[in-house]
């Protein structure tokens, strides 16, 4: 997994929870985030040249499980950073996102569906997402997607 | 049909080419252009719009004056003094550069499908791009010079128009400067 | 007798390393670095240097050069005596000098550049000339197609622009710090990968300026049309006044107004259809109600719009709508938004963003 290092502060919104908020392309107002699938900011990060932040695309592939790691890219503004699709266009997709700052965790699970993330699905947890939250997501997201097809 | 074997250029095309022969002179054009696209390329900064301005400058500069190559030097070395001159004159006449051309914007526009080492070394190379467009242009391209062709210290020194003392002084300040910029760098020990 | 460097070598140590010191000097420069720690600490950091410039990659030149190379030679050929029957370089040394300084001139100055334009259907025309294949096309110079038509143009080295049917667009400027089209009539799609403000399009109605993006941009000749964002967002500018529009929203543009108020395509169909009537007029009344009403925490994109659109009375409602729907961010005061603090709306919009 990639991991990248923090020197400049993150805002706190949330006194004392390290959070995800996950977003649009336009909300890291940077031209290069223009291609990546969302950028995502931290909050709440007390000490933020410790803070490590990892992603990876987990996916099913014709009923296959599969890991990819994810380039996630810092944009100017402290705390924030977009991710770029590195996982096939087939099968089904989530983002699984993990930060520690200090001594706290975060976590997200944000899905991918066609038209791009899933804002409305996506989960967050004061920890890493667990395997069964991930593979819970892909299954929903499946399922989704399969309802779409019906129709 | 002219017969181009590996990296070596015959009297064969030279001649042929002075004598306006279009296949010799494509020939001459599919054995350098990448490596003076490359030059260029890298020269501007990651700018492939001036990099191809200045490529196609070098080789159309090449058609109209090959006449004028005597055979008493390289043929390479006169070919890498047109693109010095072409890079340093457009170096010159560019006030500011393009907003294009950071290097570091270029990553940017990531391949799909690229896995973690990809994309290392992909910000490896972009880190190096940015330091190399950060040298001064007279020892940014004699490292690019000697980087992209084997052109010994005497050759470079006729493409660059100065001593062999120079182009050493040149090559072993640029280089350091790059060490220096770069320390400490992901996947560049220091 | 072989005798050191009594003086640091550090301006040496590439052509050591290269191997490109002759005897006596490779043997003089050994002797010294043996002594020397600072030389051999500057000789390891040119090492190191020279292991690093090692990530840079040949990087193949593009396909197009050799065929524009061909095409500004073979241009001077046809205006050789036709007695010229093969296409030989052996060329008057005026014409060859012309097609230099032309090529340097172009060089020089970038506003000169031409852009390809490839035919995709019909008989699209550029310059006044039909394009067959594929053709070029400069600053000044229009590219029509009637309603069978389509055509590409490859903007410079940053992306490319489709030309629906029953379009007219002229390039204005082809430089490589400014690419700007005018759209007269007819839509375009652009697909633009280049740092902002890099990329215009005119229209009747104002300015699209790219910030990276994909887009579909529809008007007809008075300037009423649509901006459509796929990917990325665009400002729509005009007299001073902007419509931020990212990816999945639309703007509708109309002459001598300002530009329109985005919203997202997957709006409620009633906060659409309101949105229309209350049109670019600063009114409230029924339309404001039921763009209020039926506004989603997402659908601040057009409410944060609407603050500098509709008339002051209105925009305490504006407001409150939008605190109701999402937390208002520290610094961003009611009475400083009430006022249309550019400071506080810009911080305001920075938060919202997230939402979009």
């Amino acid at each position: 997994m990639l991991r990248l290092g923090i020197a400049a502060c993150a805002m706190a919104a949330f006194a004392g929870d390290f959070t995800f908020t996950i977003g649009s392309p336009v909300a890291a107002q940077d031209f290069r985030a223009k291609v990546a699938a969302f950028v995502f900011r931290t909050q709440g990060c007390a000490d933020p040249a410790k803070s490590q932040i990892s992603a990876t695309a987990e996916g099913l592939v014709k009923g296959v499980r599969r890991s990819v790691a994810l380039k996630v890219e810092a944009m100017p503004k402290p705390g924030v950073y977009a991710v770029y699709q590195n996982w096939p266009a087939d099968g089904h997709w989530v983002v699984n996102l993990k930060g520690t700052c200090n001594e706290a965790n975060a976590g997200a699970i944000v899905p991918i569906g066609p038209k791009g993330f899933v804002r409305e699905s996506s989960k967050f947890f004061p920890r890493p997402a667990t395997n069964i939250e991930i593979e819970a997501s892909l299954k929903a997201l499946a399922q989704s997607e399969n309802k779409g097809e019906n129709k | 049909m002219v017969d181009l074997s590996g990296r070596e250029l015959s009297t064969e095309i030279v001649e042929s080419c002075r004598l306006g022969d279009r296949d010799a002179f494509r020939a001459l054009y599919d054995l350098y252009k990448d490596r003076v696209y490359s030059i260029s390329l890298h020269f501007f900064h990651g700018d492939p719009a001036v990099a191809s301005d200045v490529t196609q400058q070098v080789f159309l500069k090449l058609m109209t004056s090959i006449r004028q190559f005597r055979g008493d030097a390289e043929f390479s070395t006169w070919l890498y003094r047109l693109v010095v001159n072409a890079c340093m004159d457009a170096a010159r006449s560019r006030k500011t550069q393009s907003a294009i051309s950071d290097p570091s914007r270029m990553e940017a526009f990531p391949a799909p499908g690229s896995q973690e080492e990809d994309y290392v070394r992909a910000q490896m190379a972009n880190s190096v791009r940015a330091a190399v467009s950060a040298l001064p242009p007279k020892f940014r391209i004699a490292v690019l010079l000697r980087y992209f062709d084997d052109l010994s210290y005497e050759q470079m020194a006729q493409a660059l128009h100065c001593s062999v003392g120079t182009v050493a002084s040149r090559l072993s300040r640029g280089h350091k400067i790059l060490a220096e910029r770069l320390k400490g760098a992901a996947g560049i020990k220091g | 007798m072989l005798t050191r460097f009594t003086r640091h070598i550090s301006r040496q140590l590439a052509a050591h390393l290269d191997g490109q010191l002759v005897q006596p000097q490779a043997q003089q420069a050994e002797m010294h670095l043996r002594e020397c720690a600072r030389c051999r600490t500057e000789r390891e950091q040119v090492r190191r240097g020279m292991q690093i410039i090692e990530h840079l990659s040949l990087v193949e030149a593009p396909a197009a050069l050799w065929p524009s190379i061909e095409a500004a030679i073979q241009e001077n050929r046809s205006r050789q005596a036709p007695t010229v029957l093969l296409w030989r370089w052996a060329v008057a040394a005026t014409l060859l000098l012309a097609l230099a300084g032309a090529a340097y001139w172009r060089f020089a100055h970038p506003s000169g550049t031409r852009w390809e334009v490839v035919r995709l259907a019909g008989s699209p025309s550029g310059g006044g000339k039909p394009i067959r294949g594929a053709g070029r096309i400069g600053a000044g110079e229009w590219i029509e197609t009637d309603a069978t038509s389509r055509a590409t143009v490859k903007v410079g080295e940053i992306g490319s622009v489709e030309i629906a049917p029953g379009t007219r667009v002229r390039v204005v400027t082809a430089r490589p710090g400014e690419h700007r089209l005018a759209l007269a009539r007819g839509e375009i799609r652009a697909k633009i990968s280049a740092p902002p403000k890099l990329f215009f399009v005119d229209t009747a109605a104002g300015t699209a300026v790219d910030l990276g993006c994909e887009y579909a941009l529809s008007t007809d000749e008075r300037g009423f049309g649509l901006l459509r964002v796929t990917k990325g967002w665009v400002s729509f500018q005009w007299g001073g006044m902007e419509s931020l529009v990212p990816a999945g929203a639309s703007c509708r543009t109309r002459p001598q107004s300002a530009p329109g108020i985005p919203y997202f395509e997957d709006a409620p169909e009633s906060l659409k259809q309101a949105l229309e009537s209350f049109g670019f007029e600063k009114s409230g009344g029924d339309a404001l109600g039921v763009i209020l009403s039926e506004s989603r925490v997402r659908d601040t994109l057009t409410l944060w719009h609407l603050l500098s659109r509709v008339d002051a009375a209105d925009r305490g409602r504006v407001f409150d709508r939008i605190a109701a729907l999402t937390p208002v961010p520290a610094g961003v005061s009611r009475e400083q938004a009430l006022k249309l603090d550019p400071q506080t709306l810009d911080r305001w919009r920075e938060e919202l963003a997230w939402t979009w």
